[in-house]
């Protein structure tokens, strides 16, 4: 789920930049430091959308760096247990596959895939139905509940399911073709 | 609960007699009572005796004395009193045996117990009885009261005391009985009061008397007691005798056990059937059989015995016994009525083994059967998920399983699937809090009613088991089983519930065992090495160091040698240097187009990390040979000589050695030990390396380099303790297992430059006129470094890297400057991706650079370029293209032959194998043999069946189209081939190892291992599947 949400943060500035563009220094470097990164309290923090406030620089001694306390807008992706996705299958091998929701890796374990979908492997490993209706491989966009997340200090990891009514396949590009 | 006896109907109506009732409505001879008066003080002893024993009585029928059946425990008392009343006391360990043991409730039994002259004192007998047979036969009496009470039934010096009488061996009871038959024959002038035959106790009984003299009246006369030593046995011991272990008895049907002994040593087994008189337990097992052996056994064929051959455990194809002619019998048993299959003595039933086996040789005790070993059990037939036997699991829990907040789920009684969560713990109730809202806000239920209750989603570790430690989250619960998907390696795990918590911490389970951790790269016995892949509570998984195919064994401890620390390098394709943590991507073998960093190099081979690789933690084993460097070295700056010289690999195209007249002749003899690899690393002077000597007068002779000056090199002849100097051509590195990389480079060039003298195209004059645009570089930057460093190598690299690479960071990976944000580095990385065609660009701005002409030339070219750029300043420009022309090299045959690194990229047979030295012997492939069967597939072309004729020196085979080989003749090309893989029962021939080329007969197939009958020798060998190749027939 994304939120936009305010958060906080202290950045150093080295004094080089200080000068006529020394907000648009910070900014660009609080865009730097933070957009892609990812908290587990938050998730992944997915763009900046504005500055709020600028507080006021604190010398550190002994560097000369300056810390400025920034309150800034951003929108914030997390995910939630129970939360349904789209995602786009990133690898497909004999334990289930990886599909990739934004900045989130799920991994849906063939346990949770459809008792009727078998691996097959081969150049393009995928998951296909025994009639050969329906195939998951890699590309493949499939709608999937997340059934469990695991939120570290740097990295959000979740498993999936798409053993569930209205889950599974949305758009094939390989079928296309 | 009572003790039901019945008397002997001969003797009475009364069907059913408990302790303690009346007994002597029954009439009572008048001759005896005299002998029962007698009996009242002996009763009162007697009472007490039993007392002390605790467990329960029984009386038995002297008639049945002879049947051996009838003594099934431990041991028996014999009380000596009068004619009618003898006695046999059969001290069980609980009543609830006995209660099994219907069989022997039948028998007739009849109760002595002491009388008393008048009513009220049986009366008082009764309640005495009653309160101790009550008490004894619940689970639960109070334990501190019968402390008390049995601290006052311990022996005492005024009690008869108990003396250890020797007597022949195997013949205890027989002692016991012979002396019971006296004492019926004589009466009350024995004076012994009872005597003991302890099944575990050889050679010896015990006797209870008041005197020694008593005891050595008895013993006279008997023929297998040796009275001359009479022992007493001090009355603190007095009870030890008669405690009964309980190990012996806590044994039941369908319990796990443990083999101890034997080829089934350690192998899980289930009990089916107890026989405690004979001390055997009937088992049942996965077999081992070696179906071959027994076959030739029982056709009288000679059998070769072969030690430490373990027959793999599986489950047992009476048909394929069948094949083997193999006579089978299918036989029932008469107590149970089943219908087994036998052969060769053994027992078989839905695949299982039905073993005897004396319960010695099994133990019972804290079995924890791993989840893999009972999902084996699971009788294949039955396709129901529950895993037999939990109760046993249960029994093994530790203490504080349960703790507030587990969800729980009851599995027995009226509760069943009912799920809560514990809200307390007593000793062996938890009480829950149901999920249902009607229920009463707590109950209490048994502990082994209960087991813990995961959904899919919950993190969780493991806390007990092989994979103890680990954790994960939950996909999928089956019953009591969970499947976790392990949060580092994104393996499946199958776990109890049992085994697991709640948690939200990530671990990658236990990571060590003695010196080694995971991730480490460990030497093997019998020399092979590979990497520690995961860790289980006893034993390694470790990735073997074999290219062809990822081989992972289960190594215990004690079968690694030495943990592997030296930092090797290794040669990539285009013979740069790899060192640990430089990405390389894998051109060839199975794991093809894989790339990622190295993190362990030894002897040629890499093992590599690719994080999009889930199986093996991510580990790959690929030869240094079929792989190329990606981008720059990763390794860190601080590794001075080697990290710098993998970053700029593409330079050191020139050998080495021609480097050497370079070295600054001020430094006088180079301090540095040169090859011996200081710190691990090896440094590039060939000064220190042992060498030996290919040509002229000392032609074969090995020696150590003390000097290299110019072209001529100065050895130390170990032989003869004498300095010779010769022409460093002359000379070649002696083949050593443990050589360096950077001796390995040298001795490439070593050898290359041998063929150079008849080949001017090849490197050495080519190069040469490199070197005075070099030379002026040299005293620029050497002082920069350390000068007891190799000033060789540094010299001539430093000022490339700061004059000329660094402001482009070309060589550099992406990731590692991600922080820079240098858009430079994303722009150029790829052009070091062999065969990314943007590289073109850079050609145009190289100023007169010949080689632009022949970019996807001859590899040898790689230094021409150098020749003809003027500075070093631009000398990045040459590179760039060069990379991406390496690995289209057409001619890259034409520089293997001479080259050691080339090799494992050839698949030109065995035969080159002499040229490498340098490789370790175990690296030769699996390259294809004449007469095997292989599955042709041209690109375009459907896949067809051919036959292979010949085998070119570079791998490409002759193959006939035709699964008889007779069709159309065509040339293909190793990777367009592929063996077939052979069925059970064809013609094999062996492809690797020392069998290589020997051929023989399939004879089954297990797993991924092939049984293998050898023509030859008619051995039976069991091998990979993958190195099988069927034969053309």
């Amino acid at each position: 789920m994304f939120f936009h949400i305010v958060l906080e943060r202290n950045m150093l500035l080295h004094p080089r930049h200080f000068g006529p563009h020394l907000r648009d220094k910070l900014v660009a470097k609080l865009m730097k430091d933070v957009e892609g990164t990812c908290s587990g309290r938050h998730g992944f923090v997915v763009a900046i959308t504005g500055v709020e406030s600028v507080g006021k620089g604190m010398i550190r001694d002994g560097t000369g760096f300056v810390s400025f306390p920034v309150k800034y807008q951003c929108v914030v992706f997390r995910p939630f247990k129970g939360e349904v996705l789209e995602a786009v299958v990133t690898m497909v091998n004999k334990m289930g596959f990886f599909a990739e929701a934004g900045p989130v890796q799920i991994f849906v374990s063939n346990h949770l895939i459809p008792d009727d979908m078998e691996f097959q492997s081969g150049d393009i490993p995928n998951y296909t139905t025994s009639d050969g209706a329906i195939k998951i491989q890699k590309d493949t966009e499939v709608r999937l509940k997340l059934i469990g997340t695991r939120l570290d200090a740097t990295e959000i990891f979740c498993i999936g399911t798409i053993k569930e009514d209205y889950l599974g396949v949305i758009n094939d590009p390989g079928a296309a073709v | 609960m009572f003790k039901r006896l019945k008397l002997p109907p001969d003797e009475g109506t009364i069907p059913n007699i408990l302790p303690g009732e009346v007994l002597d409505k029954k009439p009572i001879p008048v001759e005896e009572a005299e002998a029962l008066a007698d009996m009242d003080r002996r009763g009162r002893e007697m009472a007490e005796i039993e007392a002390f024993l605790k467990d329960t009585v029984e009386l038995v029928d002297v008639s049945q004395l002879k049947n051996p059946n009838y003594y099934r425990d431990l041991m028996y008392l014999f009380f000596p009193v009068s004619t009618a009343l003898a006695k046999i006391d059969f001290i069980v360990d609980n009543g609830a045996e006995i209660q099994d043991e219907e069989e022997r409730r039948r028998m007739h039994r009849r109760p002595l117990l002491p009388r008393e002259d008048d009513q009220e004192d049986y009366e008082a007998l009764e309640r005495r009885i009653q309160a101790r047979y009550a008490k004894s036969s619940h689970t639960d009496y109070d334990e501190e009261a019968t402390d008390v009470e049995q601290q006052a039934l311990l022996p005492s010096v005024k009690d008869p005391k108990l003396w250890m009488v020797k007597c022949a061996i195997g013949h205890e009871r027989e002692v016991a009985v012979c002396l019971m038959q006296k004492c019926i024959d004589i009466g009350p002038e024995l004076q012994i009061r009872s005597v003991i035959a302890l099944d575990h106790l050889k050679n010896y009984i015990y006797i209870e008397a008041d005197k020694e003299a008593h005891v050595k009246e008895a013993c006279k006369g008997l023929r297998n007691i040796y009275n001359q030593k009479v022992l007493l046995v001090p009355i603190k011991e007095m009870t030890d005798v008669l405690s009964v272990e309980s190990k012996a008895t806590d044994l039941s049907r369908e319990a796990w056990v443990r083999m101890k002994l034997g080829s089934y040593k350690g192998d899980l087994a289930k009990v089916v059937d107890v026989d405690n008189v004979r001390q055997r337990v009937t088992v049942k097992l996965i077999p081992r059989i070696d179906l071959q052996a027994v076959a030739n056994k029982l056709e009288g064929r000679e059998v070769v015995k072969k030690k430490a051959f373990n027959p793999p455990a599986r489950l047992m194809k009476i048909e394929e016994a069948r094949e083997m002619h193999i006579r089978v019998e299918r036989r029932r048993d008469p107590s149970t009525g089943d219908y087994y299959e036998s052969f060769g003595g053994m027992m078989f039933k839905d695949g299982f083994l039905y073993k005897t086996v004396s319960l010695k040789s099994i133990s019972s005790k804290n079995i924890k059967p791993s989840f893999d070993e009972l999902e084996n059990f699971r009788n294949p037939d039955d396709g129901d998920g529950d895993i037999a036997s939990m109760s046993t699991l249960f029994a093994n829990r530790k203490k504080g399983h349960f703790m507030k907040g587990d969800a729980v789920i009851v599995i027995k009684g009226d509760l069943k699937n009912l799920m809560g969560w514990v809200e307390k713990v007593d000793e062996e109730n938890v009480h829950i809090r149901p999920k249902m809202k009607d229920l009463p806000k707590t109950i209490a239920v048994n502990e082994k009613d209960i087991c813990k209750y995961f959904k899919p989603g919950d993190h969780v570790k493991v806390v007990s088991g092989a994979q103890e430690g680990a954790t994960g989250m939950v996909v999928k619960v089956e019953g009591h089983v969970l499947i976790i998907i392990s949060d580092t390696t994104k393996e499946d795990i199958r776990v109890f519930a049992d085994n697991v918590v709640e948690s939200s911490e990530v671990t990658s389970g236990i990571t060590k065992i003695g010196d080694y951790e995971l991730h480490d790269l460990v030497l093997l016995e019998n020399m092979s090495f590979g990497v520690i892949i995961r860790v289980e509570s006893e034993a390694f998984h470790v990735l073997k160091g074999v290219p062809q195919r990822p081989d992972v064994a289960l190594i215990k401890l004690r079968e690694i040698k030495s943990k592997i620390q030296r930092r090797n390098n290794a040669q990539d394709r285009s013979r740069n240097t790899v060192s640990v943590k430089d990405v390389v991507k894998i051109l060839e073998g199975p794991s093809k187009g894989k790339q990622g960093p190295v993190e362990h190099i030894y002897r040629g081979i890499l093992f590599i990390i690719d994080r999009h690789h889930l199986e093996h933690a991510g580990y790959i084993c690929v030869k240094a040979q079929s792989c190329i460097l990606i981008g720059g070295s990763h390794a860190n700056g601080d590794r001075n000589g080697n990290s710098l010289a993998s970053r700029f690999t593409p330079l050191r195209a020139a050998p080495d050695f021609l480097q050497s007249p370079r070295r600054p002749p001020r430094g006088g003899p180079p301090i540095h030990s040169g090859g011996r690899h200081r710190g691990g690393r090896g440094q590039d002077s060939i000064v220190g390396t042992t060498i030996k000597i290919r040509m002229g007068p000392f032609k074969g002779y090995r020696g150590r380099v003390k000097d290299v000056t110019g072209e001529s090199v100065r050895v130390e002849l170990e032989s003869q303790m004498k300095v010779v100097t010769g022409k460093s051509l002359s000379l070649s590195l002696s083949l050593s297992l443990s050589i360096t990389f950077n001796r390995n480079q040298i001795s490439d060039n070593l050898v290359i430059s041998t063929p150079c003298r008849e080949t001017p195209r090849y490197g050495l004059g080519s190069e040469t006129p490199m070197h005075p645009s070099r030379t002026p570089l040299h005293p620029f930057m050497t002082p920069m470094r350390d000068p007891g460093a190799t000033p060789i190598h540094d010299g001539m690299r430093t000022p490339m890297r700061d004059r000329a690479w660094n402001p482009y960071a070309p060589m550099s990976p992406a990731r590692d400057n991600w922080e820079d944000g240098n858009p430079a580095t994303w722009g150029t990385s790829p052009l070091h991706q062999p065969g990314t065609p943007p590289a073109r660009p850079y050609e145009a701005p190289t100023p007169g650079s010949g080689w632009a002409n022949t970019p996807g030339g001859n590899y040898s070219e790689a230094g021409t370029p150098r020749e003809s750029s003027p500075t070093y300043a631009n000398a990045h420009s040459p590179y760039l293209p060069e990379t991406p022309g390496q690995p289209m090299t057409p001619s890259s045959a034409a520089y293997l032959p001479g080259t050691p690194g080339g090799q494992p990229m050839t698949p030109g047979g065995g035969g080159l194998d002499l040229m490498s030295p340098a490789i370790d012997g175990d690296g030769e492939g699996l390259w294809f043999m004449a007469g095997i069967l292989v599955d042709v597939r041209k690109s375009g072309k459907k896949p067809v069946i051919g036959v292979v004729r010949e085998i070119f020196p570079d791998g490409s085979c002759m193959v006939s189209l035709d699964p008889n080989g007779d069709g159309d003749m065509i040339t293909a090309l190793p990777n367009e081939m592929e063996m077939v893989v052979p069925k059970k029962s064809d013609k094999i021939k062996i492809m690797s190892g020392d069998q290589r080329g020997s051929t023989g007969k399939l004879i089954g197939i297990d797993g991924t291992d092939g049984i293998v009958k050898v023509e030859d020798t008619l051995d039976v060998k069991i091998l990979d599947m993958a190195i099988l190749a069927k034969l053309a027939q």
